[in-house]
């Protein structure tokens, strides 16, 4: 009892609950949840269709007396039908994780409460580690429902058959997924902390997440914008050249969305062989380094955010 | 005396100018609009420039394999030249105004409405002897024309780059191109300044107004346009369905006719979006899809009259709904 009414849990649980009745991050995390249920529709439509023309194809080929090449569906992997929800992570989910890191200080900031807050026998680092921790439990909690409706259509279509070290592979994705979230949620936590306007403090992370998404994929991999949200499209080569191989040693490790769908596609089994991400870091260690620096960004700018007034400019 | 007389409104006709001048004074005079502008300017650099150095690579590769076939003393023909239209460089350009273009039209919407809910200053300019529409319109022109004029800054920094560096320069016929191409990407994204600054002029917190035409954006730039393209079974092998199954173009088209109710449900996902309509609007003017290259812009024109049609309407259903929805009182300040 003690434990859950710790000034930390205090904080968690009060800025979780607060930030959930906000109706904008209701309807991002409803968008997110309704975003995922298509990815899941989605894979099986697209795959289901691919077999359909590939049975008609083979029909017209066998009359036409060619030979007859092997189903492409075939060696697609059952996970692969998961593959849209990593392009529906890295826009909506990761909109969402900054929205939800924005309001969980922005409320308080709006509602002028730091300095009732700060009034309080809390330890130094109490209201860092409460809004941490109320960030992890929200961004956790959107990737379970996405877990969640992948475990679901796994278990209900009958011709797919998921294998335990699937199973494992998926959790990773699930992990991954988090990560993701979490880097977004927390610069979304360190703007709204740190920047003087409530705009600001929201549209500081968005312009990273569109620099991200669709500005570095260009520079490391010649990716335009419209190809980077098809999760087959973003896995091209980039072209043989000194200036993309060079934008790959220097901007691959900033590359995050690039290392979360490198990591995606080889966890659900749908990276072409011999394609690998273009940064020299692996997609998964460069996640994890990518959210020990928001944490710490994020760590450092509550900590001395001031709590005598932290109230915004308009 | 006459009804027009006793009408102050009616003896001045100039609300609407003074407003969009002094909006447009005051958005130049932040460093807002040129920080948004720099930011889609370097993000359509980014792409004519990346463009431009895979097809000098491509290029190149052609060269390199030509060499090697005359060496060995066989035809060249057997390989394909890659082909060089160079409007078609713009293609990376036009995604970002599709996309970024759109998110800074709702910024630029947001804080057109929003500015005179934080200074409070909304009801005392409605105490000024004007109607509701004329400040309406004031505003939504001062918005669009900031977006015409960071467009036409942006494309015709493009253009001139495009000119120097494609080594055959640009003739009148392709800037009348990228001329029509800058006209319909102010119409396309003055849809985006318009849902934008409907909502903040008229939801209790603009704060949420931005995150809910944020959520509109994702939905018409991002996901519909992504599940159109998902659908289409040849994005879903690597490379290509038809081309890992060794199956030439008429074949396709034959075989795709049994899947003629999935292209239509696809196409009509698409094509709920007016970023698709822009996209394929612009890709055909600027002869990036293939089978629009080479061909005169009058019949292109025709032909993509329904896309122009739709981002048009579009565009206009949106500013007449601003000019209609009366402004409320309880809205005119910063909730």
């Amino acid at each position: 009892m003690e434990g859950v009414s710790s000034p930390n849990w205090l904080i968690a649980g009060q800025s979780a609950r607060f930030v959930l009745r906000e109706r904008t991050v209701s309807l991002l995390s409803l968008l997110f949840v309704v975003l995922v249920l298509i990815s899941a529709w989605l894979g099986w439509s697209a795959t289901s269709t691919v077999n359909r023309i590939y049975l008609d194809a083979a029909a017209f080929l066998q009359a036409a007396g060619q030979q007859v090449p092997t189903n492409p569906v075939l060696d697609i992997s059952p996970l692969s039908l998961m593959r849209n929800m990593s392009v529906y992570v890295a826009l909506i989910g990761a909109l969402s994780a900054i929205v939800i890191g924005n309001r969980l200080i922005g409320l308080d900031r709006k509602a002028g409460v730091l300095p009732l807050i700060g009034i309080r026998p809390l330890g130094s680092n109490a209201y860092a580690v409460g809004k941490i921790a109320a960030l992890t439990g929200l961004i956790v909690g959107l990737a379970a429902v996405a877990a969640l409706v992948a475990v679901a259509t796994f278990l209900v279509l009958p011709a797919v058959t998921i294998t335990a070290a699937q199973w494992v592979q998926l959790a990773g994705f699930m992990a991954v997924t988090t990560l993701y979230m979490g880097i977004f949620g927390l610069i979304g936590l360190a703007a709204g902390a740190g920047a003087r306007s409530e705009t600001v403090g929201l549209l500081l992370p968005v312009t990273l997440w569109l620099t991200l998404t669709f500005i570095l994929p260009q520079l490391t991999a010649n990716l335009n914008p419209t190809a980077a949200i098809n999760p087959i499209s973003a896995l091209a080569t980039p072209p043989d050249t000194s200036f993309f191989h060079w934008a790959a040693i220097v901007l691959g490790p900033f590359s995050l969305t690039d290392a979360y769908k490198f990591a995606s596609a080889g966890l659900l089994d749908y990276l072409p062989q011999g394609v690998t991400s273009p940064s020299f870091i692996p997609p998964v260690i460069n996640l994890v380094l990518a959210t020990g620096v928001a944490g710490a960004i994020a760590w450092r700018t509550l900590t001395r955010l001031s709590m005598t007034q932290g109230e915004y400019n308009v | 005396m006459s009804d027009a007389a006793l009408n102050p409104v009616r003896l001045n006709p100039t609300p609407v100018r003074t407003i969009a001048a002094k909006d447009i004074r005051d958005a130049l005079r932040d460093r807002f609009i040129l920080i948004v502008t720099a930011f889609l300017g370097i993000a359509a650099l980014v792409a004519l420039v990346t463009g431009a150095i895979a097809l000098r690579s491509d290029v190149a590769t052609y060269e390199a394999a030509k060499a090697s076939l005359l060496a060995l003393g066989k035809s060249a023909d057997a390989i394909k030249a890659p082909e060089f239209y160079p409007l078609r460089l713009l293609r990376g350009a036009i995604e970002q105004i599709e996309i970024i273009g759109a998110a800074i039209a709702i910024l630029i919407g947001y804080r057109s409405a929003a500015s005179e809910r934080g200074r409070q200053t909304l009801a005392l300019m409605l105490t000024r002897p004007m109607r509701q529409w004329q400040f309406v319109a004031g505003k939504a022109l001062a918005g669009i024309g900031l977006l015409a004029g960071g467009l036409a800054l942006v494309l015709g920094g493009l253009t001139l780059l495009l000119h120097l560096l494609s080594g055959i320069g640009l003739g009148m016929d392709d800037l009348l191109r990228i001329a029509v191409v800058w006209g319909v990407a102010v119409a396309y994204t003055a849809c985006f300044f318009l849902v934008s600054f409907i909502l903040s002029l008229h939801m209790k917190q603009p704060s949420h107004a931005l995150l809910l035409a944020f959520a509109i954006w994702l939905t018409l730039v991002l996901i519909a346009p992504q599940i159109g393209d998902t659908l289409d079974p040849d994005n879903q092998v690597a490379g290509g369905v038809f081309k890992q199954l060794n199956i030439a173009k008429p074949d396709q088209i034959q075989i795709m006719k049994g899947f003629a109710t999935f292209e239509t449900v696809r196409g009509g996902i698409e094509q709920a979006s007016v970023t698709k309509q822009f996209e394929r609007f612009t890709f055909a003017v600027l002869g990036i899809k293939a089978t629009y290259a080479g061909m005169p812009l009058g019949p292109i024109l025709i032909e993509m009259l329904g896309n122009l049609i739709w981002i048009f309407l579009t565009a206009l259903g949106l500013g007449a709904l601003a000019l209609a929805l009366p402004l409320n009182p309880d809205r005119l300040a910063k909730a």
